[in-house]
């Protein structure tokens, strides 16, 4: 047998594709990412496109950034995929590649290439930069119009850019394939039907998130090109009533929509807005409360089943919907669209053999979360169906997890960094070196003057100007001339460390200095892109170069520190999100204690359907013949000590109490079914729940009318959450009944249909009856003589309807004594819900997006819930939540020791002066910090330290202090900077 | 109030949004008072009331503090204890006679430029109608 390649090509930038190529690095697998375009942004992602925020968010969070500086990443634009060949752990793949016109690593963004280009087209040259694209400048040029009289080149500083890049075809041997493409948008004849393009008072929601770009959602995010504000709005959500197969949606939509009208309500308080759609359907976590915010701000939702937009003369136009002739004029409609299916699939389809579903996305096989039909070729994200962006990001990480079965192993490791020479006990001699950005920065400034005033400065001992600090020969030459002044003391000025710090401190360390003893300040940021008067422009940089001075004379060195990490995981619930989540870690040679409170493993196995019941009996079997799965049956978890990473578990079994030791602890404990004695359940056989239909079905054939009330213990006061499962549960059994030739009736208060199968459409085609009830109107159940009857308001009018069967669809409820006791034990919150939290934090967002996207496992301090203990899902998405946190574990598993995410710039304790007061151990946010018991003294845990400073900021005795932002410190800057 | 008087202003921001709120402004080219100095931390969670006060005490005269929005904070809950220390330094302050609307706390994003600059030009108008600090002129502080 061949041996398993350990690269990964990833082919597309939707977030998907990021996420998996994040994971995929920090795990040690290098990875080639294709992007077809030509910049960052070209090809746009789904989460890009259905906006959550109205402001940039995601570009901090990409992979780019660290992993190819490491080298782990490569990325490759205006590529193509041309062909794969071999089959899973060894592919080849060949690919065409150009590179961009501006390297984007290498350029410095001076703007010089635009001030020479000669090419003027309209408000901008034909070299420009286009300010819609959220990540850093990126230089574009307008082939149209160029003459490549090539000026741009020659005036380039640091060679990044040329204007003629060769085609070039690669060959590479990968072990696994992620497919990737980005979302694609309905265009302006798919909308004709809402007056896209034919209205000035017609939008579409992501224009007005990008006109919201620099600024957030204000009155300009709105404003009509007349400059008028209008007054009246009307948000449709397009998918609900554009042409069956145009385009398709996700959950994201109908929260857009809501979210929209709730920020231009609040915005603009005299404003209307009406939001039209078919059906609420955010079924996500938190998802029900948003829409209910929404009421109570006086928006005004429209439930309808037909609509159109007509334009008017001037900024105006009519929304006429429904079929009595509803109609109403606005002077903005914000179009809320879907996604179309994705263009590429017919090709990659040719290029690997992937297949489509019947809407045209990538198939995803059974129970797989993001497998396709080829063996090692993944598909994530938008590719493989309409998502909300949640579920993008868990398939990202997902990926790791389904991946590395076809991978051999990690190859990549960080270079070591150039060892240090230690300066303690040397007479404090600062220098600042002030980098001339390849001589750009002396176009806007006098940066000989600044140094001359910089050398006048009390306490600095040597200033200079340097050439560049931030690509490979300038950081050598720079610390090369570091080294030669003899000072141990760096003050840096220069440009962003969000964007260099890697850069800066490697610059710092190769002149053998710990970067601790270094600050870098933003020169161009805070003085020269944002300044122009230049007496004041020496003013202030002066002031900002004191401000590091100030820094670097209280800074002093010490080594990083570094904690172990344990390899075993605890599981909490054997029901299929445990049994998956320990089977997988198992998989990949990770020891799992699995705990499950009942006798036996499997869960709420009644609920089961079809194969859903043979998967998981045969995880019930990888799980026991496993040797490093170990089963406590009829055994709760009673105490928890230790923290991320060194976890000391407590638990009851029947033969006692047994201790384990974990790094990472996911929470499965699932949920139950809602009980209800209302609609005479219980009190009449012929009330049943969805789950005990199919039984019912099988037994009598004589059911004239089944009556489905949805909602049952779902969307209401007392669990205001969407439970998700039992809408498409309800049109299943209301199918199947109807092809046996019953009557059905589906009394609802939204549709939250989704997914494939088209099952709302199906039932609506079969004649299955569907009424509408008032949100806080339920139906009511009788027994008559004989039939069961059912009252229900229809739009006001009382109906009554006869009924051999009423199926309830009862929701899922947490089990609430079982999650609140689990939290007391291991100190995770549990949610308004009942549910575990996860990052979300009481944002009304499923898990704000940034908080998805950000890289750091631990920020959930390695307890990760899972499944049902989540949030309500389906049993494929439960096991996408399971995947994803087993990507998420992996990253950290086997690893060992840790050190902090900010290397050395971690908390730290002068234990002398440590009270023991416990502020700082209430305040940190990523439980960093514990008192010791027997020093009864504050104690850091180093790797779970993202230095915030909040202990700095709480300690009463200055025991507490982040090295470089000591209290003495940041007092010292701040006085400098006022100076 | 005379022409010229050109106010001392203190930014803080925190190094997440705040600070990328101003490093858009500066790669879109945005321009702000060059009297605005910088005063950067980790998270305005790590700000105690020294921070606050120290600046107007030593003479700045005005203080602008910008954090990521709600739900939006890198360290969970960074944003709001910052939101509280302000509203608890604003009583510190009348208490002391100084105006209390010498002290702004005000959200900024990553990609909120537009807001950034526009904060900075905002407080810097909105200080020099209030004038200078009356403890910056005093000798004996």
């Amino acid at each position: 047998m061949t041996e398993k390649k350990s690269t990964v090509l990833i082919y597309g930038t939707n977030l998907g594709g990021y996420r998996a190529a994040y994971a995929l690095c920090k795990k040690g697998y290098k990875t080639i990412q294709l992007n077809r375009g030509s910049y960052v942004d070209e090809y746009q992602n789904q989460a890009l496109t259905q906006l959550p925020f109205d402001f940039g968010w995601i570009c901090g969070h990409m992979p780019q950034r660290l992993f190819k500086g490491l080298g782990c990443l490569t990325d490759h634009y205006n590529a193509e995929l041309l062909e794969v060949s071999g089959k899973a752990g060894n592919f080849r793949v060949k690919f065409k590649k150009k590179d961009q016109v501006v390297n984007n690593f290498a350029c410095i963004e001076c703007g010089r290439c635009v001030e020479v280009c000669p090419v003027t087209v309209g408000d901008r040259k034909a070299m420009w930069v286009n300010p819609k694209v959220g990540w850093e400048n990126i230089y574009l040029v307008d082939w149209e119009n160029c003459t490549r009289c090539g000026k741009c080149e020659e005036v380039c500083p640091t060679g990044a850019l040329k204007l003629d890049r060769p085609e070039e075809t690669l060959e590479a041997d990968v072990g696994a394939i992620i497919l990737a493409p980005e979302f694609e948008g309905p265009d302006a004849s798919d909308l004709s039907l809402f007056a896209y393009g034919r209205s000035p008072s017609v939008i579409l929601n992501s224009e007005t998130a990008r006109r919201s770009l620099l600024t957030n959602f204000t009155e300009d995010s709105v404003r009509l090109p007349s400059g008028k504000l209008p007054e009246s709005f009307a948000v449709v959500v397009t998918p609900h009533f554009n042409k069956p197969g145009v385009e398709y949606e996700n959950y994201n939509l109908s929260v857009t929509a809501v979210d929209r009208a709730i920020r231009i309500r609040t915005t603009l308080p005299s404003s209307k807005v009406t939001v039209f759609l078919k059906d609420y359907r955010g079924f996500g976590k938190n998802h029900y409360r948003w829409y209910q915010r929404a009421l109570e701000l006086g928006v005004n939702v429209v439930r309808t089943d037909k609509l159109s937009v007509h334009p008017e003369s001037g900024e105006k136009a009519t929304v006429k919907y429904g079929s009595d002739g509803g109609a109403v004029g606005v002077e903005l409609v914000i179009l809320v669209t879907g996604q179309k299916s994705p263009s590429q699939m017919k090709r990659l389809s040719e290029v690997c053999g992937v297949k489509p579903d019947s809407r045209g996305f990538c198939h995803i096989r059974r129970h797989s979360s993001v497998e396709t039909d080829v063996d090692g070729i993944l598909a994530v994200g938008e590719f493989s169906g309409p998502k909300g962006n949640p579920e993008t990001i868990w398939e990202g990480c997902a990926s790791l997890t389904e991946a590395i079965k076809y991978l051999g192993k990690p190859e990549f490791t960080p270079p070591a960094p150039p060892p240090l020479t230690s300066r303690k006990g040397e007479e404090i001699k600062v220098g600042v070196f002030i980098c001339s950005c390849f001589d750009t920065f002396r176009d806007k400034m006098d940066l000989e003057l600044l140094r001359t005033r910089t050398q006048e400065l009390y306490n600095v001992d040597h200033a200079e100007i340097v050439r560049g600090c931030c690509t490979p020969p300038t950081m050598k030459e720079t610390a090369e001339r570091i080294k030669a002044s003899g000072v141990n003391r760096v003050v840096l000025a220069a440009c962003t460390p969000l964007q260099k710090l890697l850069k800066y401190r490697n610059t710092m360390m190769m002149a053998g200095l710990n970067p601790l003893l270094a600050e870098f300040v933003r020169l161009r940021e805070d003085v020269i892109y944002t300044h122009h008067e230049r007496d004041k422009m020496l003013e202030k940089g002066l002031s900002v170069i004191r401000a590091g001075v100030a820094r670097v004379r209280l800074g002093f060195e010490a080594p990083t520190p570094k904690d172990k990490f344990l390899s075993e995981t605890l599981v909490i619930g054997g029901g299929l999100a445990g049994l998956s989540c320990a089977t997988e870690l198992a998989a990949n040679g990770f020891k799992v204690t699995l705990v499950e409170r009942r006798e036996t493993l499997g869960g709420n196995l009644a609920y089961l359907e079809g194969d859903q019941r043979e998967y998981v009996d045969s995880l019930i079997e990888k799980a026991q013949a496993s040797s490093l799965i170990t089963v406590f049956t009829k055994s709760t978890v009673e105490n928890m000590t230790g923290y991320a990473g060194n976890f000391d578990v407590g638990i009851e079994t029947p033969r006692g109490r047994v201790a384990v030791g974990a790094g990472v602890i996911m929470i499965a404990t699932g949920a139950g079914e809602y009980e209800t004695t209302g609609f005479l359940r219980g009190a009449d056989p012929r009330v049943v729940t969805q789950a005990e239909l199919p039984s019912r079905m099988e037994k009598s054939q004589g059911l004239k009318h089944v009556v489905m009330i949805q909602c049952v213990g779902s969307r209401n006061q007392e669990h205001r959450y969407c439970s998700r499962v039992c809408c498409n549960q309800a049109l299943a059994h209301a199918v199947e009944l109807r092809k046996k030739g019953s009557e059905v009736t589906v009394l609802y208060r939204d549709m939250t249909a989704y997914g494939e199968d088209n099952l709302y459409e199906k039932a609506v085609e079969l004649g299955v009856q569907f009424v509408r009830f008032p949100d806080d109107d339920y139906p009511r159940v009788k027994a008559g003589d004989g039939r069961l009857q059912v009252t229900v308001n229809d739009a006001g009018r009382e109906k009554t309807l006869n009924a051999d069967l009423v199926a309830l669809s009862t929701g899922i409820v947490p089990d609430m004594r079982t999650n609140e006791a689990i939290s007391r034990v291991l100190g995770y919150p549990i949610d308004a819900d009942g549910f575990f939290d996860s990052d979300a934090n009481g944002y009304p967002y499923e898990e704000a997006i940034k908080r998805l996207t950000k890289p750091f496992e631990l920020a959930s301090n390695c307890i990760f819930p899972v499944g049902l203990a989540h949030s309500p899902r389906s049993f494929d998405e439960t096991l996408l939540t399971c995947r994803d946190m087993v990507g998420r574990a992996l990253v950290l598993l086997g690893k060992g020791a840790f050190m902090p995410p900010n290397s050395m710039y971690v908390a730290e304790v002068k234990e002398d002066f440590c009270v023991g007061c416990g502020l700082c151990v209430d305040v940190c946010p990523y439980s960093a910090r514990v008192i010791d018991p027997i020093k009864r003294v504050a104690v850091v845990r180093p790797f779970l330290c993202d230095s915030c400073g909040s202990c700095v900021a709480i300690c009463p005795n200055d025991a507490s202090s982040l090295r470089d932002f000591t209290g003495k410190q940041s007092i010292a800057v701040l006085d400098a900077t006022l100076a | 109030m005379a022409e010229s008087f050109d106010p001392k202003i203190l930014y803080v921001m925190c190094g997440w949004c705040g600070t990328g709120g101003a490093e858009t402004a500066s790669a879109y080219g945005m321009y702000y008072p060059e009297n605005v100095r910088i005063f950067r931390v980790n998270c305005t969670g790590a700000l105690s009331t020294v921070h606050m006060l120290r600046p107007l005490l030593e003479g700045a005269d005005g203080l602008v503090i910008s954090g990521c929005h709600p739900g939006d904070c890198h360290y969970d809950d960074g944003n709001f204890m910052a939101r509280r220390k302000v509203a608890l330094v604003k009583t510190i302050l009348d208490s002391l006679g100084l105006d209390s609307d010498r002290l702004w706390f005000r959200y900024v994003a990553h990609g909120e430029a537009r807001r950034f600059v526009d904060t900075a030009a905002e407080f810097t108008d909105h200080i020099k109608s209030k004038g200078p600090n009356p403890l910056a002129t005093r000798s004996d502080t």
